[in-house]
């Protein structure tokens, strides 16, 4: 999706944005201009929160901001209320991509070794095979028949037997 | 006969999943990565976008790379901040007696918690 939004204009979409304000306090009426001033206050904890991320990352002369630097630089600017829900939500993640893990490897624990499994993966693909060539057998016998129909429908060629030897 | 040749079947052979895993060198971080990006649609970690932070991220010169765990956290962050700055917004507007969360109200949670000073840039007066 591209967006051509131009830089300093970058925010959250707003849409979101308004569902989360929604979320937040429903049955409350928010001015168009205080959730203007909410997503820009947005933008700017972002970039706040990254660059002294990225400090922290290069004080340890780490190349990429990691989970870690995040944590010191919430520490960091004051907004430690958020590192323990933060934490919190960085286990879920690691949890959660170690059960999409753990689901893609269940596969080895069938408890079938795996050359069996290789044999059952050939002989489901010969049986395609021979489905295949029966269908299109099929098919062609069929525009066959069509085709010598149409001609006899014509009346220019009576029926001929040699017209059954394709094969 | 033409017909039958263009008809050729191709199967695709299938690698069974994990020998695939072990042949390659393992990158962790990019399993991770795709890992969390795909476990968010499923049971959402995160509701903003993170492509969408992850410009603004990058809009700093002076940042460097960023890790897709750094970026959810960045993102979730982000939400709690909305959460904290709307709800204090509001005990100002409900303190009014008004109905409608108005700028001045943000404005009184900006100007109240010490936490968020680096804000008053953001305010136009």
């Amino acid at each position: 999706m591209a967006e051509a939004v131009p830089e300093e204009e970058l925010t959250i979409p707003r849409a979101a944005m308004n569902k989360m304000i929604k979320e937040i306090v429903p049955s409350v009426r928010v001015a168009n201009e205080a959730r203007e001033l909410i997503l820009n206050c947005c933008s700017e904890f972002i970039h706040l929160l990254a660059s002294e991320a990225n400090e922290i990352c290069t004080q340890q002369q780490k190349k990429t901001i990691n989970a870690e630097h995040i944590l010191g630089a919430l520490d960091r600017l004051g907004f430690n209320d958020y590192r323990t829900d933060a934490e919190a939500v960085l286990k879920d993640c690691k949890a959660v991509a170690a059960k999409r893990r753990r689901q893609s490897t269940r596969l080895e624990n069938l408890g079938i070794p795996e050359e069996e499994l290789l044999r059952q993966q050939q002989e489901l693909f010969a049986k395609a095979r021979e489905e295949q060539a029966a269908a299109e057998q099929q098919q062609w016998l069929q525009l066959q028949a069509e085709a010598q129909m149409s001609l006899q429908q014509q009346g220019d060629v009576p029926s001929n037997s040699e017209d059954g030897e394709y094969s | 006969m033409d017909q039958m040749e263009e008809n050729e079947i191709e199967l695709e052979t299938v690698v069974l999943d994990d020998t695939a895993d072990e042949i390659l060198p393992p990158s962790t971080e990019k399993i991770a990565t795709t890992n969390i990006e795909e476990a968010n649609k499923v049971e959402k970690i995160v509701r903003f976008p993170v492509t969408r932070i992850k410009h603004l991220v990058k809009m700093d010169p002076d940042v460097n790379l960023c890790s897709q765990e750094a970026l959810f956290l960045i993102t979730k962050t982000t939400e709690f901040f909305v959460e904290c700055l709307s709800k204090e917004a509001y005990s100002y507007t409900s303190q009014s007696k008004k109905k409608t969360v108005q700028k001045r109200d943000v404005e009184q949670a900006i100007d109240a918690v010490d936490a968020l000073a680096f804000l008053e840039g953001v305010l136009d007066s």
